[in-house]
């Protein structure tokens, strides 16, 4: 048995009333990778990041080699040996690179108040060339490097000190795999060094694969740890949920006929810096997906259709030879779409759950004159929130107040509610837990069978494969691939397009 | 089972707060009423018409102000408007009256519409376009004005009276309510007000809904200054000077959140209205003098200001 580094105990964290963590206790052990996984919600990225110092504690212990920490902040984390690689982007925009790896720990290069500039940037170079880094340097910005090497650079940041436990926050998901393997070797390097890396990702074959121990949460409660290469993806699954995964999470079915009858066609279209030249046809009863990576353009594709991209060139014609350019003409034709940024563009964050379903709807709720019938609004509201099953007091509470997955829900209600057509669904599932997620699936599979239209555009390969009639890969801005749907598709071979 | 009775207990606390919310308004109103009633021994009440003739101009101007305010726009060019608009309906009220009437509310409307082209194809924060074109059109009275006050005709003038000024003003306000309540013009201002972008991707056209607010708030304030007129008979160079501090106060008194959005009530300018008018004459009464009132209003501002500032949506104002 290993000697533990770290013994967690009766962590309990709230934000407001919402219970993070509840009394969790478990230990990690010296020289191992310990994967922390769980639901979105379930309390991982809560524990890490009370542990880095990024949220304040509330009660219960964290004792790192016999000694009580309580980090005031990354700083203070960083001194005593805890650092963290976060999932979005962790590096300044308008610093060096050095100034980046060095950011808070700058005194060590200052004399006298003065920072000495050269010395900071050689010690980072040095470094950078320690761990193989040698296209990065030091004195430049890091606005001049791209997500991934980023990504490098944050390695370096918190690794280079020899940190005694190194927190990965879902790092991966935005990573190439290139860049992941030179992630996995860091993490294998620090093991070998009888260091510990606390790894959180959704992705459970990854999790198998890299990590020694895996300690599953569910709702902020501690369920149990287990060694990795004892369990299964399923069985892993089966802990995260709490019950039986059943077979129907995606759809099942394959080599069924997409009808020939277009609905839509995308004609060379442009948004000048961000797609170029992309033409596609939609058909009836169809899910289209798009994927690639992040900055690939797809999400960008979305908006074009919906009409609402900026200097957008060429066109998005219906079946009846009409023109979509602005999103009241989109609507009233009924093309509904949901974005990837949910709390800004796809509702209005400060108004009741009524008023969001009710909005693209208010001409069908008025009469001849444009006077609007507030209990038809309420019923209507009332009809399309229970039919999503939306987690709610009632139809008057303000959106702000629920979760993601009950957002995305009141989001979903309103278009369906709409009775809209063709559906343009960016990211539709994104950082919402497994029960909303197979809701959502099983409503997409719904429409489709009704002869409603689906685009998906997801960065989440897997629910591409498993519910897409075709998936068109972009990769800088232009298609890259057309897969038809099929039992072979794996991610791997999405990702080498992407890539 | 403890987190759901949690959830009831902060739902409680919310809906008590927006209880608060709409109900001190009006509580204020009636404390502010009593109180100055006593300390001026009944005199408020026996000279309530007067007090009320300041109501009708304040309350309409400041509906069209609610408009802005709801969407999350501010507009301090209120009193340069009345002011321009009062000048051109007296100047034409030498011709016919109803010409009169609808030259105050286009010239209204043409400052608005200065206002949100800046605002909305110039992309500039509403609170610098309207403090800008409130400079530049007080210097425009102020030229016009040099001279002499623009008085009206005997005509105009002789319109006076309680009676035509309460019908302009409930006639306006009715309007205003059922646009408001009963039609998607309100509902989209709400949405503009409490997230502009999820609002424009609910297929609002914001930019143009943005640009006919600003109009048509100009507009009304423009038929505002057609009562200034009747009331005052002419216009100096500081007429309808401050007004749009009065209305903003307005506002905040009746409860109006300074972001707007949602919470965002049709009720908000009625009763502020009422309230700041009952103040300024009940000190007034008393015997404040003008540089003291303004510290006082200026007191009570700041404190409502504070009960009813919504701190996550305040970066929202445009």
């Amino acid at each position: 048995m290993s000697e533990v580094r770290l013994k967690v105990r009766n962590m309990t964290k709230h934000f407001g009333v919402n219970r993070a963590l509840n009394n969790v206790s478990f230990d990690i052990n010296k020289g191992e990778v310990h994967a922390l996984i769980g639901e979105n919600g379930s309390g991982k990225s809560t524990m890490t990041n009370m542990l880095t110092g990024i949220y304040p504690m509330e009660s219960g212990t964290f004792t790192l080699d016999g000694e009580d920490l309580h980090p005031k902040n990354q700083v203070d984390a960083n001194n005593h040996g805890v650092s963290i690689i976060v999932q979005e982007l962790g590096t300044l925009s308008g610093l060096t690179v050095a100034e980046n790896i060095f950011l808070g720990h700058e005194d060590r290069f200052i004399t006298y108040g003065f920072r000495n500039t050269v010395a900071m940037n050689a010690e980072a170079n040095r470094l950078l060339e320690e761990y193989g880094f040698t296209h990065i340097k030091a004195a430049d910005l890091v606005d001049n490097y791209n997500f991934e090497d980023r990504k490098l650079i944050e390695i370096v940041k918190a690794t280079y000190f020899n940190p005694k436990i190194v927190v990965i926050d879902e790092t991966t998901t935005a990573l190439s795999q290139e860049g992941r393997e030179e992630l996995y070797k860091h993490m294998n390097r620090i093991r070998a060094q009888g260091n510990t890396v606390i790894f959180i990702s959704h992705d459970l074959p990854e999790i198998l694969d890299k990590s020694d121990t895996i300690t599953i949460l569910r709702d902020g409660e501690y369920i149990t740890t287990v060694k990795s290469k004892d369990v299964s993806e399923d069985d892993l699954k089966k802990l995260m949920v709490g019950r039986e995964v059943t077979g129907d999470y995606y759809r099942s079915d394959y080599g069924e006929k997409v009808s020939d009858e277009v609905v839509l066609s995308v004609k060379d279209v442009s948004v000048p810096g961000i797609i170029h030249n992309v033409t596609f046809d939609l058909h009836k009863g169809e899910i289209l997906g798009f994927g690639g990576l992040s900055e690939s353009g797809m999400h960008e594709i979305g908006k074009a259709i919906f009409g609402a991209s900026y200097d957008r060139e060429g066109s998005v014609t219906l079946a009846d030879g009409t023109q979509i350019n602005d999103i009241p003409t989109a609507i009233k034709h009924s093309i509904a779409y949901t974005s990837k940024d949910r709390d800004n563009e796809s509702i209005v964050i400060n108004q009741s759950i009524r008023d969001n379903i009710a909005l693209p709807s208010l001409n069908k709720l008025s009469n001849n004159f444009g006077i609007l019938s507030w209990p038809a609004i309420k019923k209507f509201a009332i009809d399309f929130a229970k039919e999503m099953s939306v987690k709610m007091v009632n139809t008057d509470q303000f959106v702000s107040e629920l979760s993601g997955g009950n957002k995305q829900k009141v989001v979903l209600a309103r278009w369906i509610g709409k009775g809209s057509d063709i559906v343009v669904l960016d990211s539709p599932t994104r950082g919402i837990d497994i029960k909303v997620k197979q809701d959502i699936y099983q409503l997409m599979n719904r429409m489709r069978k009704e002869g409603k239209s689906i685009i998906m555009i997801s960065e989440e390969l897997m629910e591409l494969i498993g519910m897409c009639d075709r998936i068109i890969i972009m990769k800088d801005g232009a298609i890259k691939g057309d897969l038809p749907r099929s039992k072979d598709l794996n991610e791997n071979s999405l990702i080498s397009m992407m890539v | 089972m403890s987190e759901v009775i949690d959830k009831e207990k902060e739902q409680l606390k919310l809906k008590r707060m927006r209880l608060i919310r709409s109900i001190l308004p009006i509580v204020g109103l009636v404390l502010v009423f009593i109180l100055f009633n006593i300390l001026t021994d009944g005199k408020l009440m026996d000279r309530l018409p007067l007090v009320m003739s300041q109501v009708y101009v304040i309350m309409i101007a400041s509906m069209g102000v609610f408009f802005i305010m709801t969407m999350g726009g501010l507009d301090f060019s209120q009193g340069s408007i009345i002011g321009l608009s009062a000048i051109v309906v007296c100047v034409l009220s030498e011709y016919s009256i109803p010409l009169a009437i609808l030259g105050g509310i286009v010239t209204g409307a043409a400052i608005g519409a200065v206002n949100g082209y800046f605002y909305v194809n110039r992309k500039i924060k509403s609170f610098i376009v309207t403090i800008c074109t409130m400079f530049l059109f007080r210097g425009l009275i102020k030229y016009l004005t040099t001279d002499a006050p623009v008085a009206g005709s005997m005509e105009l003038i002789e319109l006076d009276s309680t009676a035509l000024k309460v019908a302009c003003t409930a006639l306006v306000v009715a309007i205003g309510f059922v646009f408001f309540v009963f039609t998607k013009f309100g509902t989209h201002l709400k949405a503009i007000g409490a997230g502009e972008k999820a609002a424009m991707f609910s297929g609002i056209r914001t930019d143009r809904l943005k640009f006919y607010v600003y109009v048509l708030s100009g507009a009304i304030t423009g038929f505002a200054a057609f009562i200034m007129a009747v009331k005052n008979g002419s216009v100096t160079s500081s007429g309808g000077n401050q007004l749009e501090t009065q209305i903003l106060i307005t506002l905040v008194l009746g409860g109006m959140p300074i972001s707007g959005g949602a919470m965002a009530r049709f009720g908000n300018f009625i009763v502020g209205s009422l309230l700041f008018v009952i103040l300024n004459s009940g000190l007034n009464m008393i015997g404040f003098s003008t540089q003291l009132m303004q510290l006082i209003e200026g007191i009570v501002f700041l404190i409502f200001v504070a009960i009813f500032a919504d701190r996550k949506a305040i970066h929202v104002i445009k």
